[in-house]
């Protein structure tokens, strides 16, 4: 099970080190903050996955290597929060210039039960077509991602199940290394300035 | 969800099942050999399986996506597993549980001198004080909080150093065989309880979330607002404080009134 949650566990010792060492510094003073955002760098795992695209396609994480990727959870009949994120998380992208090409939005529905891969599609096409993608599978498969990063997530028992989401946006570099949440008080400028970075930075 | 669901461990751990097999496996055959009384072996069992069952269930899901559970695990952690425990007695028939080369194995450790040194530090009844409001406080600055709530790794530390220093502070307080006197001990339990209020006081009053991990990663509990849900947790340490240390010193004072004296 723990293979299946972690992935092969690189329990690298520098990355161990840098969490030691970022936790020392959270102790002490974050005045040398470097980014903006809440850098994450070596608390959560790699990018790994293996679902089905809006396209119906299957895809896993190598798909998508050598792209800055921001991973959401969600589903499309959510009031509010979801079509809010994916509207700023396209204005991000807009606001990434050239850099818009090396980006990608992942927003994995929680309610794979009513969301296909074509309502995925119709839905996703709205906001940011062409820099995002739905993602669906089966249950077992989303609740492994989301436990992989925490995120809460409980199958729909009945059609009138509430479902909560995670607010947060999770940012992989290219190499697929967790950097950043991104939450929803983070403005596009701020987001925009530390993405900017991140991609200049693993040019 | 089915019953039998909730037994699924919702992050499984070797260190949990193996720990909690094996000295559950010793307390067995120590029972067998030494006499032990019923309401022993029910503080035990009760003890430990309620340390496993909020370490090792699907409870261990909602401790990560709500505070106030996050409250009650460490309170289960911290304060009333090893508190069952260490009320039980259990040293002498763990210790009968042993098998030979295990007996010999803790009286080479037992032996060893820095041991001796870190063990009369960690005992000492300023430091045992200072390191179990230490540990909460810690553990509930909002940064550390934050990466303890992401990083896996950070998780588990921070709920095995509450059940190892839980046990070491109540085996400290409640052995009625310390080399502390029992007034002494009655201070130590005192003496928790004021800074755990202040904890719980702070969160309770602070008007913005202290803990937005749980918003970032999503709550377990939709209808649930997040101050709500601070204010809850914030309230579990506030009353739990004062409310565990009354009862360890009731029983104190019970243990001793009921001891033999000598004239």
């Amino acid at each position: 099970m723990h293979d299946r949650l972690f992935g092969k566990r690189n329990l690298k010792f520098g990355r161990t080190m840098r969490s030691v060492a970022l936790t020392l510094a959270l102790i002490g003073c974050d005045t040398e903050r470097q980014w903006q955002l809440h850098d994450i760098t070596g608390h959560l795992p790699d990018l790994r996955f293996s679902l089905m695209s809006d396209a119906g396609q299957p895809v896993t994480d190598q798909t998508y290597q050598g792209y800055l990727v921001m991973l959401f959870f969600g589903f499309t009949n959510c009031q509010a929060e979801c079509p809010s994120t994916l509207f700023r998380l396209a204005k991000i992208v807009q606001g990434l210039g050239d850099s818009e090409k090396r980006t990608r939005i992942l927003f994995v529905t929680l309610d794979p039960g009513r969301d296909s891969p074509q309502v995925l599609h119709r839905y996703i096409s709205a906001f940011a077509s062409g820099h995002a993608v739905g993602l669906t599978g089966n249950e077992t498969g989303i609740e492994n991602l989301t436990k992989r990063y925490r995120a809460a997530y409980r199958p729909r028992q009945t059609d009138t199940d509430e479902l909560s989401h995670s607010a947060a946006v999770y940012v992989f570099d290219p190499q697929g290394h967790a950097r950043f949440l991104v939450t929803p008080d983070d403005s596009i400028v701020t987001v925009v300035g530390d993405l900017r970075r991140l991609l200049d930075s693993s040019r | 969800m089915n019953p039998l669901q909730w037994l699924v461990p919702w992050e499984s751990s070797f260190a949990v099942i193996i720990i909690t097999v094996v000295t559950a496996i010793l307390f067995i055959r120590g029972s067998l050999k030494c006499r032990l009384l019923f309401r022993q072996k029910l503080c035990f069992w009760i003890g430990l399986l309620s340390l496993y069952a909020v370490s090792h269930t699907q409870i261990d899901y909602y401790a990560e996506h709500a505070f106030f559970v996050h409250q009650l695990q460490s309170l289960v952690l911290h304060h009333l597993g090893p508190f069952l425990i260490v009320l039980s007695c259990p040293k002498e028939a763990l210790l009968a549980g042993f098998p030979v080369a295990g007996k010999r194995l803790i009286r080479m450790v037992s032996g060893w001198k820095p041991g001796h040194y870190l063990v009369n530090v960690l005992l000492h009844p300023a430091s045992a004080v200072i390191l179990f409001v230490g540990l909460i406080a810690f553990w509930l600055l909002p940064s550390i909080h934050f990466i303890a709530m992401l990083d896996w790794r950070i998780y588990r530390l921070m709920n095995w150093s509450m059940v190892l220093n839980g046990l070491l502070f109540w085996g400290l307080v409640l052995n009625s065989h310390s080399k502390w006197s029992p007034g002494s001990r009655i201070g130590m339990m005192l003496a928790v309880i004021p800074p755990q209020i202040l904890i719980g006081a702070l969160i309770f009053f602070t008007p913005h979330e202290l803990y937005p991990i749980y918003t970032l990663c999503g709550r377990a509990f939709t209808g649930m607002s997040s101050i709500t849900d601070q204010q809850i947790g914030g309230l579990i340490l506030w009353m739990n404080a004062a409310m565990m240390s009354v009862i360890g010193i009731l029983i104190l004072i019970h243990k001793e009134l009921r001891a033999p004296k000598l004239v």
